[in-house]
């Protein structure tokens, strides 16, 4: 019986425990959108004087100086070029493992290392690379690139993770059924795959949109939104900031469920096709 | 595989005895239920298990076997009802406190344990000195001849390896009750008869009772000193094999059980030493033992005929009559079985033994017949 | 068979981009800062001499050695901190959470932060850690103290407290991955084998999610040795770790200092990674 109870204690506390770190992880992230709606003339922490659109209000009016909206801009095309090369590059890659071809060992671990190797390290390094190239730094050009080899190797994994799952006797059967290899691949294959693709390209979003170390040594004078962001708090802390954070989480959770979401209603009407 | 390691060491419980009852019975179950939500996983289910038996828990699957199996092994709680291992009481105790030990269908050896540290495991955890953990693991494995594996880890071993370390690891503490999940089914089919045989053995040499969870009706009736049918959460019938085979106690294991034909119908008049049975390929009789109660007639009765107790060689003693279409003969060694398309459409199976020239061809029509003690009335009133 | 023939030029033409994307612009750069980090002179030319003067410059400044083990020792400390919350909190979700919607529930609330950006919930904490800030109101009004506490913001424990929320989930997805691995009748058969819950987790659970609990520490370790946007949001100048000191002698234009420590940085980095990776193959976690 004591074994038991034993058993049911240790799950109280853990499950006490996760809840504690639960709040502890969301706490922070609440107390900002909710400071973010505090009166003009509240501070940066509580009191807020009063509730009010304030702050978002600046956040639109914004100046040339402080002016969120371009980095906004910039931020959502360079994860939507990211995303969309992450999904080419990772698919041909993961792909390429399959057929193990040689020196296939090498190439993982090339990609691996673009996972575990620092964005500080990559981005001064880069920057140090473009400075010896005479290349003009700039967010459309030098962040897309070094952005990408950090998207990549998150792709490349999750479609590794997919095609080791993926039974490759409905190839089988498609070639038997006369498919060439491409055919195959583009007729079965993909369509099977699709929501690994799917995560490989939302993975590449998201880690572009957020991406702060890398961007931050190989962007020129026009900045990205994170870039954006420090550059704000190194000025004056204001519950503007907070505003643009709320905003910014906001808006890449919105883009988030909406990819999901539009996957959904995907897959049901392949599957309303199929049957 | 040798048994003389197990058998020669004497039974670890011996000696400690409380009382009477406990040295009789290994194993009871009194009326235990189990519940998941709305549907019952078993249900009102009793059994008694004696001193060093064999028994085998068969049915198809999702019967309530496997449960059954769980809450002897305390894995599952059942929510009513009560388990006695050796005449204790351990209905609320959980499975680290009971003497049982267990084969899991997959054997479920430890990954990243070599087989000489997972065979010994049981015995570390009845913290027993290291030195006699390692002698009797060097033992149990000479045993079971796998020594020469001690070093390896399972992901190295065959199937056939597996199964032996798998039952080394259950059988080195010596437990009351070993339970063993479908401990074949996960072996090549060539490998099945061997370790049936093996074990049987080494169940009667160590006089460890099995309890041995089966869909296979072969395994159950080739090892079983009791055979435990369970059906929808219930237990249909328990018995000794043939008892089951020949005097099955409901349709359900009457049509569980190969080579029955089953016959569906209501009761007709009552003789002094027979029951008339109404059904749609005609009336039969079932034999009446002495003073059984009269069933009401016109109720629902099922009875069932093994396939090699009918018969086209007709005599007097074969009074249940009927007749029916071959559509196909199979062969299987020293037996012809006959299909047959009964008048109603069911199909009838007919067994003829030995390497006769065969007398009926697909497509003909014959009478057949079998003789009144061959039928089997099913229910409180066969029974 | 598959729409890939084993061992064909295919495959290299495949991996061609890939591969070539990953050279240029991690692996050439990384080897570009090591030589930069022996450029002798002063100007930024690929003619300057190489020297190790850069390096003894380095390691004959005080300041700059503490800073190398405070670094050590705070990762240390946040690998420890993230390693036992992110196990409890694996071990509970896995093994404890038994109803679907509680799972989907109890999943969500810990992967959304995960799509948010680490700045942002970086920048969330400094409310949460002024003098004026949520906890020190808290405990004035739980009369825990009579005057605001100023160890949160700019202090060593607010950059802790602050990582502890960032990177535990970093150490608990891969053990929760190795724990959803385990078949339940490997516990079950421990079980059946007189093993009470405790020794099953010791011997059994905890060997098998080794794996994992290797995995997390290594994206731990990693992330804490170069995340100096953390410490500098809630850090501000007062503290920095080695990564901060890349950054500021690249503000200062300080190029070959910054390679060298980025170099360091490096080392260090490697060095736990060949640790880890002697422990487990990761190659093996995929299958």
């Amino acid at each position: 019986m004591g074994g038991k109870l034993g058993l049911r204690l240790t799950g109280w506390v853990l499950g006490t425990l996760t809840l504690v770190f639960l709040a502890y992880q969301w706490l922070p992230i609440f107390t900002l959108a909710l400071l973010s709606f505090s009166g003009p003339t509240g501070g940066t922490t509580f009191p807020m004087n009063g509730t009010s659109f304030h702050w978002y209000e600046e956040l639109w009016r914004a100046s040339v100086m402080n002016d969120f909206k371009p980095p906004l801009l910039r931020s959502t095309l360079l994860a939507i070029a990211c995303s969309a090369t992450t999904i080419v590059l990772s698919v041909m890659a993961a792909q390429a493992m399959r057929g193990r071809f040689r020196g296939n060992g090498w190439f993982f671990y090339l990609m691996l290392l673009g996972l575990m190797a620092p964005g500080i390290l990559v981005g001064f390094g880069f920057a140090i690379m473009m400075r010896l190239l005479g290349v003009e730094l700039s967010w459309d050009t030098t962040t897309f690139l070094v952005q990408v080899s950090w998207t990549l190797p998150f792709g490349f994994l999750t479609m590794l993770a997919v095609f080791n799952r993926f039974d490759a006797r409905i190839e089988e059967a498609a070639l038997t059924l006369g498919a060439s290899r491409l055919t195959a691949f583009r007729r079965i294959t993909l369509p099977l795959v699709l929501p690994g693709v799917i995560g490989a390209g939302l993975f590449g979003f998201s880690l572009s949109y957020d991406e702060y170390a890398r961007s931050m040594f190989t962007t020129g004078p026009e900045l990205t939104l994170p870039l954006a962001v420090m550059a704000q708090l190194d000025r004056q802390l204001t519950p503007e900031i907070y505003a643009v954070g709320t905003a910014t989480t906001f808006f890449s959770l919105i883009a988030i469920t909406l990819f999901t979401v539009a996957f959904w209603a995907m897959r049901r009407s392949t599957a309303v096709r199929r049957s | 595989m040798t048994v003389d390691a197990l058998a020669a060491s004497p039974p670890a419980k011996a000696g400690t005895a409380q009382g009477p009852a406990r040295a009789q019975l290994d194993l009871e179950l009194r009326n235990i239920r189990k519940r998941y939500g709305s549907f019952t996983a078993v249900d009102d289910v009793s059994l008694k298990v004696g001193k060093g038996q064999f028994v085998c828990l068969l049915g198809p699957s999702g019967c309530g076997k496997t449960t059954t199996l769980r809450c002897i092994a305390g894995l599952e709680e059942p929510d009513d009802g009560g388990i006695l291992i050796g005449g204790k009481e351990v209905t609320q105790d959980p499975p680290w406190k009971r003497d049982i030990a267990m084969m899991f269908q997959d054997f479920a050896l430890f990954p990243h344990m070599t087989v000489a540290r997972q065979v010994g495991f049981g015995l570390e955890m009845l913290q027993r000195p290291k030195v006699e953990i390692a002698q009797r693991v060097q033992q149990i494995l000479t045993s079971f001849e796998i020594a020469a594996l001690a070093d390896r880890k399972p992901a190295s071993l065959s199937g056939g390896q597996r199964q032996r370390v798998a039952l080394a690891r259950a059988m080195i503490t010596e437990p009351r009750i070993l339970l063993l999940d479908e401990p074949i089914g996960a072996l090549d089919y060539s490998l099945r008869e061997t370790v049936m045989l093996e074990l049987k053995l080494l169940q009667q040499r160590t006089g460890i009772s099995f309890i041995w969870v089966t869909h296979d009706q072969n395994e159950a009736f080739s090892l079983g000193d009791l055979v435990v049918v369970m059906n929808h959460a219930r237990i249909e019938q328990q018995g000794a094999p043939e008892d089951i085979l020949l005097r099955p106690a409901t349709a359900f294991v009457a049509g569980f059980v190969q080579g029955n034909n089953v016959f569906r119908g209501r009761m007709g008049e009552v003789l002094a030493d027979a029951f008339c049975i109404e059904t749609g390929t005609g009336t039969f009789l079932a034999p009446r033992a002495l003073g059984a109660p009269p069933v009401p007639p016109g109720t629902e009765v099922s009875f069932s005929v093994r396939a090699e107790q009918i018969t086209d060689q007709l005599s007097d003693r074969h009074v249940n009559r009927l007749t029916a279409t071959c559509t196909a003969v199979e062969y299987f060694g020293s037996v012809r079985r006959h299909i047959l398309e009964r008048s109603d459409g069911e199909v009838l199976k007919y067994d003829q033994f030995g390497a006769h020239a065969a007398r009926i061809v697909p497509g003909q029509r014959v009478t057949l017949g079998w003789a009144i003690e061959s039928t089997v009335l099913h229910g409180r009133a066969g029974a | 068979m598959s729409t890939i023939r084993p061992r064909s030029a295919a495959g290299y033409w495949l991996a061609l981009p890939a591969a070539a994307w990953m050279l240029a612009v991690v692996v050439v750069p990384i080897v570009l800062l090591v030589w930069v980090s022996f450029w002798g002179g002063r100007a930024f030319s690929t003619a300057s001499p190489l020297t190790f003067d850069n390096y003894a410059r380095f390691f004959a400044n005080q300041t700059y050695l503490k800073l190398v083990l405070g670094t050590i020792v705070h990762t240390a400390t946040l690998m420890v901190l993230t390693g036992v919350l992110g196990y409890c909190i694996a071990y509970f979700l896995v093994m404890k959470v038994r109803s679907p919607g509680w799972r989907l529930a109890l999943f969500l609330a810990f992967i959304i932060p995960f799509w948010t950006s680490t700045l942002i919930r970086a920048i969330a904490w400094v409310p949460f850690l002024g003098v004026n800030g949520v906890i020190n109101q808290t405990l004035m009004f739980a009369g825990a103290t009579q005057s605001p506490i100023e160890a949160f913001l700019y202090s060593h424990t607010g950059i802790t407290m602050a990582q502890v929320s960032l990177y535990t989930m970093m150490a608990a997805g891969p053990v929760v991955y190795m724990l959803n691995s385990i078949p339940p009748q490997l516990r079950e058969a421990a079980m059946t084998l007189k093993a009470p819950p405790f020794v099953v987790f010791r011997r059994i659970v905890f060997p098998l999610t080794l794996p994992g609990v290797v995995i997390g520490q290594v994206l731990v370790f990693l992330n804490v040795m170069s995340d100096f946007a953390t410490v500098a949001t809630i850090g501000g100048n007062k503290h920095a770790l080695l990564s901060n000191l890349v950054l500021l002698f690249y503000e200062g234009s300080q190029i070959r200092a910054a390679s060298v420590v980025a170099v360091l940085l490096m080392l260090c980095m490697l060095a736990g990674v060949v640790v880890a990776l002697r422990v487990v193959d990761i190659r093996r976690l995929g299958a």
